[in-house]
Formats: structure tokens, sequence, C-alpha cells
């Protein structure tokens, strides 16, 4: 083969792993919105229970405002202290406002965590507290599964890291979620980050059912999945090694008993290495 | 029901936000007895002992659900309305709990204040009638054995 022939083909093979590398971004990409789409139930719980109150209290705070109007002006067309009311009246509209702040504190926080997570630049390697991360993906999940498992988080002291922040977002995800379907009924999930060498370890443990020796093998695998039609993809694990392992060059394991849990451990290096600009690497 | 008593409302949520929002809501508007929960399991031991008229549940609630609660409520009090208000837009949960407890009412969150009044002033009538009807057979019931008492004394004293 001439020398012309092999740049060619090399250049088509490249070309090829930029489709490919391109495709699977957008996989990733799509299987985040859809785990992003099944939490939207959640989501819209934790949203509408503070809308109801805020809603509710600006239509009785103005009826009361009525109600102490009345009895103020009662009060001073007969020169007398206000009725004895107007105290509860007052009481009232202070507990009122009180909630509302909370009410709008909650609203904020989910909608804050929906940003930190939808976040699309992630293209861009940025440096980031993967804490950030985590609690977000914590406070989204939590919406659809606080009523029946505690999440726990022991977490340390850890360096900030070169990373895909986006691409992360979605590692949590699968693995909280994960988690949260392999405990049936009550049960909890801690999550554990500590420093090592050049890396963070974050450490998912559930007190789920365990996975059986026979998959354990498989899990990893695409098209893979033991849930129930439109419950799983089929692809989260996958896509959740490709992001560890291929894009940011970490390691992901896991330790599993049958009916006690499984601990998932996700080791990520805090730098990544110089890439050169004319020479895109291909993970 | 007796007309000298407020009627009481019991009202269960986990978030003690939605609690005070409709506490605060029906006492500027009514002189109902409103006793808030906010676990789920509470509500139904204080079920099993005091008489409510209408129960106003959130769906879900850790430990137990709305479904599970409002269930419970019709085993202890057939007659108390039992009304699920959810932010949980899930139509399958409010399907299932008409069939399985027999809501009165379904509403969503966030609520509108003057639309549940209404659903609980009708839901107090409701349940008072019910209750009155239920005093009323026991009563046919009372009268009806005493008449047959009767007439197995009259039986008896000419045959």
């Amino acid at each position: 083969m001439s020398d012309e022939a092999a740049g060619e083909r090399e250049r088509e093979v490249s070309d090829l792993r930029d489709q490919l590398d391109t495709a699977n971004r957008k996989l990733a990409e799509a299987h985040k919105m859809a785990s992003l789409g099944r939490l939207a139930a959640g989501i819209v719980h934790e949203i509408n229970t503070p809308v109801g109150s805020i809603l509710s209290n600006n239509e009785t705070v103005r009826r009361t405002i009525d109600a102490l109007r009345t009895i103020v002006e009662e009060a001073e067309r007969n020169n007398a202290a206000p009725a004895r009311k107007a105290t509860a009246l007052l009481e009232s509209l202070s507990s009122l406002t009180a909630v509302d702040k909370i009410a709008c504190e909650r609203i904020s926080s989910v909608v804050r965590s929906l940003k930190t997570f939808a976040r699309v630049s992630e293209s861009d390697l940025r440096r980031v507290d993967v804490h950030e991360l985590i609690l977000a993906t914590i406070k989204l999940t939590g919406a659809m599964y606080r009523r029946r498992i505690t999440i726990n988080t022991e977490l340390g002291d850890l360096p900030e890291i070169e990373c895909y922040p986006g691409l992360l977002n979605q590692v949590f995800l699968n693995l909280i979620v994960n988690a949260a379907q392999a405990i049936e009924g009550e049960g909890s999930i801690t999550i554990r980050t500590r420093p090592e060498a050049d890396c963070v370890h974050i450490a998912i443990t559930d007190t789920g059912c365990g996975i059986p020796a026979a998959l354990r093998p498989k899990i990893f695998s695409a098209g893979f999945t033991t849930k129930p039609f439109g419950e799983g993809t089929g692809i989260g694990l996958t896509i959740t090694r490709e992001i560890v392992v291929d894009t940011h060059g970490g390691t992901i394991d896991f330790e599993t008993e049958d009916g006690v849990g499984t601990t998932f451990h996700v080791r990520l290096p805090i730098n990544q290495p110089r890439r050169n600009p004319h020479h895109q690497e291909h993970a | 029901m007796n007309s000298d008593h407020q009627p009481v409302i019991v009202i269960v949520d986990d978030e003690d936000m939605v609690i005070t929002s409709l506490r605060a809501f029906l006492a500027l508007e009514t002189d109902y007895n409103v006793h808030g929960f906010t676990d789920p399991v509470d509500a139904s031991k204080y079920l099993e002992t005091h008489p409510a008229d209408v129960i106003v549940s959130d769906y879900l609630m850790p430990r137990m659900n709305g479904i599970q609660l409002l269930g419970r409520a019709k085993e202890l009090q057939p007659e108390a309305a039992r009304v699920l208000l959810t932010g949980h837009a899930d139509k399958q949960s409010a399907i299932q709990a008409i069939n399985e407890v027999g809501l009165y009412q379904y509403l969503e969150k966030p609520w509108d204040n003057q639309q549940l009044l209404l659903v609980i002033q009708s839901a107090i009538e409701r349940t008072q009638l019910f209750r009155s009807l239920r005093e009323k057979i026991t009563e046919l019931d009372s009268a009806h054995s005493n008449l047959k008492d009767v007439q197995a004394r009259l039986l008896r004293a000419f045959l």
C-alpha cells in the first residue's frame, strides 16, 4: 500500500472514530435526559408542594390583612384598643410569611440542582468540586425516593478534580438510581468520598438486594437490564463505565452480597493527562 | 354528628408547610376543629379513637402512603369523607385511590383554597347526612325490635 493510501485509511479511521465518539456522547446525553425524565414526577411533587403553600398563603394573607384593617378601623372609630383577635391574626401572618420563605428556598434549591445537573457545556474539561455534583444529584433523586430511602453522606476533604462535570453528573445519577431501585421498601444509601494518592474515591453503598452471582459479569454490558420495560434502558452502567474509565481514565468496580447490598467504587484522577491540541485523543 | 360540636378536619401531609397553610386558611374562614399530622401512622392512631368528619391526605409520605392511610380510615370510620390532596401528578394513583378507598375527592397541588373549602364543606355535609342516616337506621331497628317484642307479647296474651 502506498504511503498516500495508508494516509487516506488513517484519516478514514480517524473520521470514523470521531463519529463514534460523537455518537457515544449523544447517546450518553439522551440517556441522561431519559433518566431526568423519569425523575420528573418526583421533581414536580417537590415543587408543587411549596408552590401550593405559597399560593394558599398569599390568599390567606390578603384576607387576614382585610380582617385586620376592619378591626383597626373599628378600634379607631370607637377610640378603643383593637379587638383581641388582632393578635391572633398577626401571629398567623407571621407564621405564613415564615412558611413562604421556607417554600421559596425549597423551590430555588430544586431549581439550582436542576441547573447543576442539566448543564450542557460538558465538552469543556473543567476543575470542579465533585461534592457539588453529588449533592445536586442527591437533591433530585431525593424528590423521588425521600419517602422510603435515607441518603447518608460521609464526605471527605477532596481537591477539585479536572473533569467533564455534565458527564459525571450522569455517573452519580445512574449509580444512585440503581442503588435506590435495588432497595425494596425502606433502606439507605451511603455515599462516602475520600482523597487518594492522585485520585478521588467515591463509594456508593446501598442496603439493597445485592447483585446475583450469575449477573455480576454482565452488568457493564450494553443491552443488559433486569428492570421492567420502560424503567431501564440497559445502557446505564455501560455509559457509567465509559464515562469513568474511557473518558476520565478512572476505575469503577463493585462489591456485592446477596440480601446485604452493593457498593460501587468510583476512582477519578485529580488531573487529566495533558492533551496535544494538534492530536485529538480518542478514548 | 352532634350539632353542638364543630366539624373535625384531619389533615395529613409530611410537609409541615402544607399543614400550616391549610390550618391558617381554615382558621380564618371557618370554625372547624383542625388536627394536622406530619406522620400518617400518628394520624391513623388518632383516627382509632377520635371521630373525624373529613380526612385530607397527601399521597407520597414515608411509612404509609395516602391511599394506605385513607384505606385504614375507611375501616375505622367509614362515614368520614376521604380527600386525597397530592402533588404527585400521577393519574394512576388517583384511579387506584378512587377504586380502593372510595375517595370523596381527588385534588392536586397546587390547590385552590376556595375549591378546597367547597370540597370540605360538602364533604362535612355528606358525612353528617351519613351519620344521621345511620342514627335513623339504628332507631328504626330498635323501634322494629320493640314492635316485634310487643307483637310477640300480644300473640302470647291472645293465643
